[in-house]
């Protein structure tokens, strides 16, 4: 992997965690499109496309209810395809997962860590905020996008640093039969991460037939393929 | 003079921008409705305009895309002289339907509907083309909704109800439920078969196995079981397994 | 009793409420105490809306809620009691000894507040009055959805 690739990984990340809450939330934070573009920008979409459908899947798993905590999947899957290119095929899957729930984990945390800091810098303004000062008011929506940004940014690094470690020490102690164990692990732990979402959303009997009937359907589209 | 609307709506697209636990969405909100308030200062006082964004920024809370009818309709209600305790009291009474109608039609509507459709894209082979498709749809219906909300809180003030109730909207949430639920239902067989296609027999019975066992846990509450945790501890378990079987 | 909760929340109704609390109660009705909300008919429907047409929404004054209170814990399905501040809360069991818990659910910043948890900002008056209810024994813990832990009431005050 180049240096030039590394900077666009990184630039990737930020704008991809920049996605998740603060601007523009157009769901470039989806895995999916993070894993796909991360993958292009490596030369190689398969793999993008493969462990962008694994980290979808856990996505579904996450409500957003309240200020509940949760994990960070975008810059999370920006990384582990870094590390699952490394590795052909859907070997790379495993290791993918591991440096991505990593990072999606330490995201969640950053996040959390963000929002108090905002909370303090809130705190600081406010005889200017009940002032209606409007300099104030942007200045502070402003510095907090800034924060945000070098937050995603310092996630995507650690991910992509916990990305080169992994290519270096660990790919290489595991057989092809051992990296396909960690493969199917997280590919199972994703199937049912995004089957347990997806009931928890499919309440009333009226959607809980259009959801077996779909289901129907896109097993036997599986069986035919 | 014409109101700018435009700026308005390009402000809400960072109305999380500034997320604290104290005053939540409460200064993206205020950012955002500013530009609406300037006039204030005109056909009023300096001193009633800085009031007014004061106002603007108190705590608020809803679902992302929806912020802007609030955004709207406290800042038309601020034109119509509309007495301050109203205005705080007309922002607080809408955190709460437009917190759930967003929930209701996008984070359990369109947002994993396309999500659905772009996993079965994927697993049929389509590439990435797929993608390009899911943030072409999801973004028409998110930048529309945004659109649509502001300009109706803005055409309606304190009288925002009467927007809510509109026809469409329950429509639009018995559409996008049933569709929800066919697409991931597809998706979930589908991704299953893409993503367990390249692994030999055993590989595919240990996923099959991995995901049964996750879903009986994930389907326990009360054992306080997530992905994430679930992803952790079986990736970890995996690698012990996978580094000692040579 | 038929009364699940007492909760204090600035937000009044929303999702935490409804979905949050609604569900694993499987409440049947809402309580919504608060005097300038039952005098705004713009306010009730609004409050309506974010709510399933299966769960009945109440508002009510101060007064009212006085006067109806053991009416509402007769009902046979699970009921929530709301309230945007404290003092109302208070008044309300004052003198209903039947209430021994009261869920801290929202109550956000504003002057004269400090930050106590992420969701319970307080000035000393608010705090003092809740020490009140504590030693009335009434059990007071702060919560905002079922799935976290109750904070007594000592560890945030």
């Amino acid at each position: 992997m180049s240096l030039e690739q590394q900077g666009l990984l990184l630039v990737w990340g930020m704008l991809v965690g920049l996605d998740l809450a603060s601007v523009p939330q157009a769901m470039i934070a989806r895995p999916l499109v993070a894993g796909v573009v991360a993958g292009a920008i490596l030369g190689d979409v398969g793999t993008g496309l493969r462990l962008g459908v694994v980290f979808e899947l856990l996505q579904h798993d996450i409500l957003h209810l309240g200020a509940v905590r949760y994990p960070e999947y975008g810059p999370a899957t920006v990384a582990g395809v870094s590390v699952a290119h490394a590795a052909t095929g859907a070997l790379g899957i495993g290791f993918g997962a591991v440096v991505g729930l990593f990072t999606g984990l330490l995201g969640g945390v950053s996040l959390h860590a963000l929002r108090r800091l905002n909370t303090r810098a809130v705190q600081r303004a406010s005889d200017a905020l009940e002032a209606g000062d409007a300099a104030t008011l942007v200045r502070l929506h402003v510095t907090s996008l800034a924060r945000d940004a070098a937050r995603a940014a310092f996630v995507t690094a650690v991910g992509l640093l916990l990305a080169a470690g992994v290519r270096g020490f660990l790919v290489g102690t595991l057989t092809v039969r051992g990296a396909m164990v960690v493969a199917a692990a997280a590919t199972g732990a994703a199937i049912a991460a995004g089957a347990a979402g997806t009931l928890r959303l499919v309440g009333g009997r009226a959607t809980l037939g259009w959801f077996a009937a779909g289901l129907l359907g896109g097993a036997a589209g599986a069986w035919l393929k | 003079m014409k109101p700018p609307l435009g700026r308005t709506l390009l402000r809400l697209f960072t109305v999380q921008g500034s997320w604290n636990y104290e005053r939540m969405q409460g200064v993206g909100v205020g950012v955002a409705e500013e530009p609406l308030l300037r006039d204030l200062a005109v056909s009023r006082s300096a001193a009633a305009y800085r009031a007014a964004v004061a106002r603007a920024a108190h705590f608020f809370n809803a679902h992302p895309y929806l912020c802007g009818m609030a955004v709207g309709a406290a800042a038309r209600a601020e034109h119509d002289g509309t007495p301050p305790d109203q205005v705080e009291r007309l922002r607080t009474a809408l955190c709460g339907p437009l917190g759930s109608l967003g929930d209701r039609l996008v984070w359990a509507g369109w947002l994993p509907l396309n999500s659905g459709l772009a996993l079965v894209g994927v697993s049929l082979g389509l590439g990435w083309w797929t993608v390009v498709g899911f943030l072409a749809l999801y973004n028409a219906g998110h930048v529309a909704l945004r659109w649509w909300a502001l300009r109706a809180g803005w055409a309606r003030g304190m009288r925002v109800a009467e927007a809510l109730r509109q026809p469409v909207l329950q429509r639009a949430a018995a559409v996008v439920g049933p569709g929800m639920a066919l697409a991931m239902g597809a998706a979930l067989p589908l991704a299953a078969g893409y993503l367990g296609g390249p692994f030999p027999g055993w590989a595919r019975a240990l996923v099959a196995g991995v995901a049964g066992v996750g879903l009986v846990l994930l389907r326990l509450p009360r054992l306080g079981v997530t992905g994430l945790r679930f992803g952790l501890g079986v990736v970890a378990m995996a690698l012990v397994v996978g580094w000692a079987w040579r | 009793m038929s009364i699940k909760l007492f909760r204090i929340d600035d937000r009044l109704i929303h999702g935490q409420v409804v979905v949050g609390w609604g569900q694993p109660l499987h409440v049947g009705f809402i309580v919504l105490v608060d005097d300038a909300v039952r005098a705004s008919p713009v306010e009730q429907e609004l409050y309506r809306m974010g709510v399933p047409p299966h769960i009945d929404v109440i508002f009510a004054s101060l007064a009212e809620a006085v006067a109806q209170l053991p009416e509402w814990d007769a009902d046979p399905r699970p009921g929530i009691v709301l309230a945007g501040d404290i003092a109302t809360l208070a008044a309300l069991t004052e003198n209903c000894h039947r209430v021994t818990r009261i869920n801290v659910g929202g109550i956000h910043a504003r002057p004269g507040r400090s930050e106590r948890l992420r969701f319970v900002f307080l000035s000393d008056a608010e705090v003092e009055q809740l020490q009140r209810l504590a030693a009335r024994g009434v059990e007071v813990t702060a919560q905002d959805v079922p799935t976290a832990r109750p904070v007594p009431l000592a560890e945030f005050t």
